[in-house]
């Protein structure tokens, strides 16, 4: 195992000392995280909630104002057409419809009823209803508060002596039974599955980067070995006591160190520049690293021994790295593609995987929410794995 | 004591219709001694020393290095062996002493073991000042000799150097056809091939002549030379056509073998000395003058072109 490590650390020294591979191990990916961050808009990480105001009056007018002021949601108007269409879709997370006569049920201190369409399994509805509950709660709450205290001033109008004394504590008695009762009915309506928040800006582009350039160090780490074969230490390697399984594990480790080295460091940038949260879930993150180094470093592996010069190293690289970011949704959210598109991203491990990242960042996904994806990455590893020892040759 | 027993060695690639690279070789080489396979590029040499290494596994056939079975027993064939490929086998963009450390662990070196061997090494390589410089820097001759001291960490009882001065500067040549008469001073047991005649005749204590395959003699220098008796070989130019001179003269006494090469003709004579001169008279009598001459001895040269009707050209 000793002379498994030894491999893997020469090759990260002589990846260290190769100037050329920091432009496309960090600087690369860092201007292009950037870049794409900016152009999809950065600040948008709030929840999109598609919303429609059927009741058009004072009570939902509040209501809309104080969603629009909220840290967790971004209203998005629409009408009732267009809120379907977006929620089945999956460009908002939920979509709230305001009854007609919200602001009546309001006014009279009757229960005020809206309603909430989405699917009720997503994280990202779930947190649009506790959001939308919590708001429209306040804002229900406070105007019930308001008219108990107008209908107890109004009543102590009439009232001398002792009786006015205690018209605050009447008040106070009138309002917190009042808050007792249910303010606002929420009534949710389940809708498409797809149902979910789009990401955009740095929550897009960082994980989306982040894979498109571990894909891109393959060119480094594969290029390692096709050199080793061609000045002939990988034969020579073999005339000493290392075993073929220790060889080609080490450069497997070799190319696994690189890329976790290398998430390590623009997944710290996304979090501390570019305001990404990785850090919601430490625990899946490391899951969703490990798996994504796995799957680059096997996938390497496999390129650096079935191909043999530097040129077909270099082409197969760019037309992987590019068209597994594609498929995957590194640059654009798969759920802005059709059905087939996204079924075809998902035969690759690397979409579960951002699936998984974004789901950390965005959704509050934990450890049980990447398994799946985890699962995929293993399998994937395996395979391309398997078949990089089988046609392993030293020469 | 042999160290190498070789006993019917072959390596057929691509089976079962494939080149036959090595065709039933066998050979010993003994403790102490250098062994040198020497034949024209692609007799075999390098896969012969490919399958001795274990890099290649053996068509048909067996050897034991150290008493160790390259098909049954790998790993303890590769702890007595130090390889030293034809290429430059090392990492260019790492210093001499990082290829020496990185080699040592691959042996199984660690610790104070491995330091002091490393030191020990750059020491009999000659580049303890430069070993902080990567061997990028260096050299094709210092290159060289890191490509040998990577093969000297472990102190393998035998060492084998596969064609190890082809492309280099005469200097270097010299310095590291020195290095393995040290070793062989030292005890070590040298395997070594080449299609230069000049280098295994200096260095060998026994040769193997190895062509299209197979080992067509074996034995001493003096053994070798032997094969052609005490003929020697005289190279004559003409200034006019061969064709009819080479005819003259192979009628000769003492001319045993005439035959047109380019642009001079090729005679194995008895003595020199005596023939030479009905040489130039023969030429004389047929309206020709002879414009150059050169006598070769009797050497491994003269053994391949009589052995195999070829030349072994440097």
């Amino acid at each position: 195992m000793r002379r498994l490590w030894t491999l893997a650390g020469k090759d990260l020294l002589e990846t260290r000392r190769d100037r050329l591979s920091a432009i496309f191990i960090v600087i690369m990916p860092i201007a292009f995280t950037a870049f794409f961050g900016l152009m999809f808009g950065s600040g948008s990480d709030r929840l999109a909630l598609g919303l429609h105001d059927a009741d058009h009056d004072a009570q939902s007018q509040q209501l809309v104002a104080a969603l629009e002021e909220s840290d967790a949601v971004r209203v998005v108007p629409k009408n009732a057409a267009e809120l379907e269409a977006w929620i089945a879709d999956g460009r908002a997370a939920a979509g709230l419809l305001i009854p007609e006569g919200f602001s009546a049920a309001v006014q009279a201190g009757a229960p005020a009823e809206l309603v909430l369409v989405g699917d009720q399994a997503s994280s990202g509805a779930q947190a649009i209803v506790a959001e939308v509950r919590a708001t429209a709660g306040d804002l229900v709450a406070a105007s019930r508060a308001a008219q108990v205290g107008v209908e107890a001033a109004a009543e102590a109008q009439g009232q001398t002596g002792a009786a006015a004394a205690d018209v605050p504590a009447f008040a106070q008695a009138v309002a917190t039974q009042a808050m007792e009762e249910p303010v606002v009915s929420l009534t949710t309506v389940a809708a498409g599955a797809a149902a979910g928040q789009i990401p955009t800006g740095f929550t897009l582009s960082s994980p989306g980067m982040l894979v498109n350039f571990i894909m891109f160090s393959l060119l480094t780490a594969g290029m390692a070995v096709i050199m080793e074969r061609k000045n002939g230490t990988l034969r020579r390697l073999m005339t000493t006591r290392v075993r073929r399984w220790e060889l080609i594990a080490g450069k497997m480790a070799g190319m696994f160190a690189l890329t976790f080295f290398q998430q390590i460091l623009l997944l710290g940038i996304g979090q501390f520049v570019f305001g990404v949260d990785y850090l919601n879930d430490p625990a899946a993150l490391l899951l969703m690293m490990v798996a994504l180094s796995l799957v680059a470093s096997s996938l390497g592996l496999l390129l650096a021994v079935l191909l043999t010069s530097e040129q077909a190293l270099v082409a197969a690289v760019v037309i992987t790295s590019m068209s597994v970011s594609a498929l995957s949704g590194a640059w654009f959210p798969l759920e802005i593609t059709g059905p087939g598109f996204q079924f075809v991203g998902h035969l690759l491990p690397t979409a579960w995987i951002l699936d998984g990242l974004r789901g950390i960042v965005a959704r509050g996904f934990g450890v049980g929410d990447v398994l799946p994806a985890l699962g995929v990455a293993l399998a994937w590893s395996a395979g391309l794995f398997g078949l990089a020892v089988i046609r392993f040759r030293l020469t | 004591m042999s160290i190498v027993e070789v006993q019917g060695l072959s390596k057929r690639y691509d089976p079962p219709k494939g080149v036959l690279a090595v065709d039933d070789v066998s050979f010993t080489i003994e403790r102490g001694e250098i062994f040198s396979l020497l034949g024209p590029n692609g007799a075999g040499k390098s896969t012969t020393i490919s399958m001795l290494s274990c890099l290649l596994r053996p068509s048909g056939g067996d050897a034991t290095v150290d008493g160790h079975s390259i098909v049954g027993d790998a790993q303890a064939v590769k702890s007595v062996i130090g390889v030293v490929p034809q290429d430059i086998a090392v990492y260019p963009d790492m210093t001499a002493r990082e290829n020496l450390v990185f080699w040592g662990k691959m042996y199984g070196l660690a610790g104070v073991e491995l330091t002091s061997r490393v030191d020990e090494v750059l020491e009999l390589i000659s580049l303890v000042d430069r070993q902080k410089d990567r061997v990028d820097k260096y050299s094709g001759g210092m290159k060289r000799r890191v490509n040998i001291g990577v093969a000297l960490l472990h102190r393998p009882k035998i060492l084998y150097l596969d064609e190890p001065t082809v492309g280099i500067d005469p200097q270097s040549r010299r310095s590291i056809l020195d290095g393995i008469l040290t070793f062989r001073e030292q005890g070590m047991t040298v395997l070594y091939t080449t299609h230069y005649m000049a280098e295994a005749q200096e260095l060998s204590d026994r040769i193997g002549i190895i062509d299209h395959g197979k080992m067509i003699a074996l034995g001493t220098h003096g053994e070798l030379v032997k094969i052609v008796g005490e003929e020697a070989r005289v190279d004559v130019a003409v200034d006019r056509q061969l064709d009819g001179m080479v005819e003259r003269w192979s009628g000769l006494r003492g001319v045993s073998k005439a035959s047109v090469e380019e642009d001079h003709a090729e005679l194995l004579v008895d003595d020199a000395n005596e023939v030479l001169p009905h040489l130039f008279e023969e030429a004389a009598g047929g309206g020709s003058r002879i414009t150059s001459v050169n006598v070769s001895e009797p050497n491994l040269e003269l053994v391949f072109l009589h052995l195999t009707g070829r030349a072994l050209r440097e």
